[in-house]
């Protein structure tokens, strides 16, 4: 049976869609075909070697630098960083050590420094005053290059070999953020003097946010929010009320804006969100065993098309994580929630209701346990746009989500219908609700996990295939042995024809001039002509 | 991709069972939809827009979760609503307690929550006025101590459905329509600025 496995990509095989250390979640292909979790512990591990070998870079590059400064005296203007940093990061490290739990963020988080500050502190002196500062700016435009491939356009466009990085190889300023940078731009130089006056604004608000490195999420949200608000009012008088046009500049303004802001407001350290998103990651972990069954979702996944929709429906919950728009992240949120409602609606062969929904999405996020849900639900919260998040269709949506968190957050024996035994039995992992009688597995029992259901489909596939091309060799030996008559055949005609009419050999005709009737006509042939000389 | 914009969120809340869905279902799936969009994949979220005299407003009308485990989460639901229909069964009492229970939260998380009472399934009283559990003049009572709207709706006759929708895009349009001419007399005064007279924060 194992060997028939290996005929693979018939179907979407459910198997190849799992983490690839054999976790039971579901890996992405962005993630090395890992999990989230295991994603994470794999990219650290990785992660903590380069940090070490860019150190040793970082520090010869330093001390270059400061041999070069050193010669010229000061005379230069000190290189600035295109967005001014948000020094809290710097300040605060004072818990760090302690703090051993939480430490894989700090590698996603290019401005922070604390695995790497370590080993360079001890080695390498702090030089006084505006040195002190010149070094600093370097060692974090190397930080740059730690940026996490989802916060680039295009690992490949940053020099992550490092052979010959000066200061300005790795700036802040991603491609991405120039991109969008220049779309806003573009957008904006159709509304004419207005556009300038919203870019200046715009500027000016981003500057005002790095000076406000220390304060909290929820005054950070504040200001953004406030910014938002002001900005829509004006539009608002600007535009003569008409709020689809208002809409439609705000997108932008959000796009600028947050893109820009991301690294230093997503899952910021002066709150517990990545906490929580530890606690949600091992809460969802923890409830492996919650079959689609006791969650009462109308989805059926042995049908194809369903199947599909719930890949799609997880790969989009898990993509959000990779967005910096906040709007951007609930588009993900939104076409995840289609999805799942196609796989009800092809269920049920009728339209979904909220009743239907809010279960089934429950059991998205239990398959996908998409990465810092929490921060990302925080992130959303605290800058997205308001009149999205508030009242239309993605707001609704996104609820949702939000309502789906609380229920894993607080779901208990009572919410599955299970006795308060069996859950914890589950819980502890003494017992599997999926397999009570190891015999019964093969045999079609609801509580099969989909990705062997998806292997005795493509069993049954291949069994039909076998049977297909049985038939295809059987068409083929009639053929064969129809070529094999017809030849036979055609050979008999042609022997009767050839005896009918036998063949009267005559003497083949002669030179071309012989029997030429009108040959006098024809000039007299050439003569060779012999040349003297 | 994202729909269209909307401009008032109306939630429906009210015990498992006593008609919430029915009534959107009822209400959008009746004729005019103004606008051009259709929801076609469901009835949890849907958007529409109701034309008021001369208004157009969009209310996007958020269904819940009806089955009991849910029911913790209804306050997520709720946030930020401009309008909720608090609907019970009027053959059903115990559903009406309910919808006290409903009201008494919106009034202490969301004032700025307009409440509409919805006793549901007139159409079983028409037919058989025994099987009336709750009595119109409690709810007036109701009705007025909460200075709420009051109607009374089948979902399978269509009865009182559009007046009840329509009243509560009348209300958002009356109540936004005074802000928004409030906003325009201090505009006029700031006529002769350029586009953004001042920086917009700090
Ligand atoms: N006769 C009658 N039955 C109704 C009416 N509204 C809803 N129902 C029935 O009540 C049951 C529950 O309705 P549903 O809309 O699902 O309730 P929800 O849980 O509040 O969404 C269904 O069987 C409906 O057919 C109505 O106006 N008249
Ligand atoms: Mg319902
Ligand atoms: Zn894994």
């Amino acid at each position: 049976m194992s060997q028939k496995f290996e005929r693979r990509g018939i179907h979407v095989d459910q198997s190849e869609l799992l983490c690839k250390k054999g976790c039971g979640y579901y890996g992405n292909t962005s993630w090395q075909g890992l999990c989230s979790k295991c994603w994470r512990e794999e990219y650290q591990r990785a992660r903590q070697k380069q940090i070490q070998e860019d150190w040793a870079l970082a520090e010869k590059l330093q001390r270059e630098e400061e041999a070069a400064y050193a010669s010229s005296q000061g005379a230069q203007s000190q290189p600035q960083p295109s967005l001014a940093p948000f020094s809290k990061f710097e300040e605060k490290k004072t818990n760090e050590k302690t703090r051993k739990v939480t430490t894989v963020k700090k590698f996603f988080s290019p401005s922070s420094r604390t695995a790497s500050k370590k080993a360079p502190s001890e080695k390498v002196e702090k030089v006084p005053g505006a040195r002190e500062r010149h070094g600093e700016t370097l060692l974090r435009d190397l930080r740059g290059i730690f940026t996490p491939p989802w916060e680039m356009v295009s690992p490949t466009e940053e020099n992550h070999e490092g052979k010959t990085p000066s200061p300005s190889v790795s700036r802040q300023s991603s491609t991405e953020t120039d991109r969008v940078s220049r779309d806003f731009v573009e957008f904006l130089k159709n509304l004419q003097k207005p556009g300038r006056e919203i870019h200046k604004q715009c500027r000016a608000f981003i500057e005002s946010m790095a000076n406000k490195k220390d304060l909290g999420a929820d005054e950070l949200s504040e200001c953004v929010q406030d910014f938002y608000q002001n900005m829509s009012d004006r539009l608002l008088t600007h535009f003569k009320g008409s709020t689809d046009r208002v809409e439609r500049v705000m997108d932008q303004v959000e796009k600028y804006i947050m893109t820009r802001l991301y690294k230093n407001v997503f899952c910021p350290e002066t709150t517990d969100d990545e906490k929580k998103d530890l606690a949600t990651q091992n809460r969802i972990r923890a409830l492996h065993w919650v079959t689609i069954q006791m969650l009462c979702v109308p989805v059926d996944e042995e049908i194809p098309e369903v199947s599909d929709s719930v890949v799609k429906a997880i790969t989009d919950i898990i993509e959000m994580d990779s967005k910096r728009v906040p709007r951007d992240k609930l588009a993900c949120i939104t076409r995840c929630s289609k999805h799942i409602f196609n796989a009800i609606r092809v269920t049920k062969n009728e339209p979904a209701s909220a009743d239907d929904f809010l279960p089934a999405l429950i059991y998205i996020v239990l398959k996908a346990n998409p990465p810092r849900l929490q921060s990302n639900i925080q992130y959303i919260t605290r800058f997205c746009n308001p009149s999205r998040l508030m009242s239309g269709e993605d707001g609704y949506y996104f609820t949702n989500l939000c309502c789906a968190v609380a229920f894993i957050e607080k779901l208990d024996a009572q919410s599955l219908n299970l006795s308060p035994e069996d859950f914890e039995r589950y819980m502890s992992g003494q017992m599997s609700p999926c397999r009570p009688e190891p015999e019964a597995w093969p045999s079609a029992g609801p509580g099969i996990s989909p990705a062997l259901r998806e292997a005795r489909r493509s069993l049954d596939l291949l069994a039909s295939l076998e049977a297909r091309q049985e038939r295809v060799l059987e068409g083929a030996r009639t053929l064969e042995s129809d070529l094999i008559d017809w030849q036979e055949s055609v050979e008999r005609e042609v022997r009767e024809i050839l005896g009918r009419f036998p063949l009267e050999v005559r003497p083949p005709a002669s030179a071309i001039d012989s029997d030429n009737v009108e040959n006098d006509r024809l000039p007299p042939p050439l003569q060779p002509q012999v040349f003297a000389g | 991709m994202s729909g269209p914009r909307v401009d008032a969120k109306v939630v429906m809340l009210g015990k498992e069972s006593v008609g919430k869905t029915s009534l959107v279902e009822r209400y959008v799936h009746q004729r005019f939809l103004v606008g051009p969009y259709q929801n076609t994949i469901g009835a949890a979220f849907v958007a529409k827009s109701v034309q008021v005299r001369d208004k157009v407003v969009t209310l996007g009308i958020w269904d819940t979760a009806g089955s009991e485990r849910y029911e913790a989460m209804s306050r997520i639901y709720y946030r930020g609503a401009k309008a909720a229909i608090v609907c019970y069964d009027l053959t059903d009492s115990s559903s009406f307690l309910r919808a006290k229970f409903w009201v008494k939260e919106l009034q202490n998380c969301e004032e700025h929550c307009k409440i509409y009472l919805c006793g549901t399934k007139t159409d079983l009283i028409e037919a058989d006025r025994s099987a009336r559990q709750v009595d119109y003049h409690d709810v007036q009572d109701f009705a007025d101590e909460i200075k709420a709207q009051y109607f009374e709706t089948s979902s399978k006759t269509g009865r009182s459905v559009e007046d009840l929708f329509r009243k509560v895009a009348a209300d958002y349009i009356s109540t936004t329509f005074e802000v928004m001419s409030e906003e325009r007399g201090v505009n006029l005064e700031q006529k002769k600025d350029p586009f953004f007279y001042s920086c917009c924060h700090n």
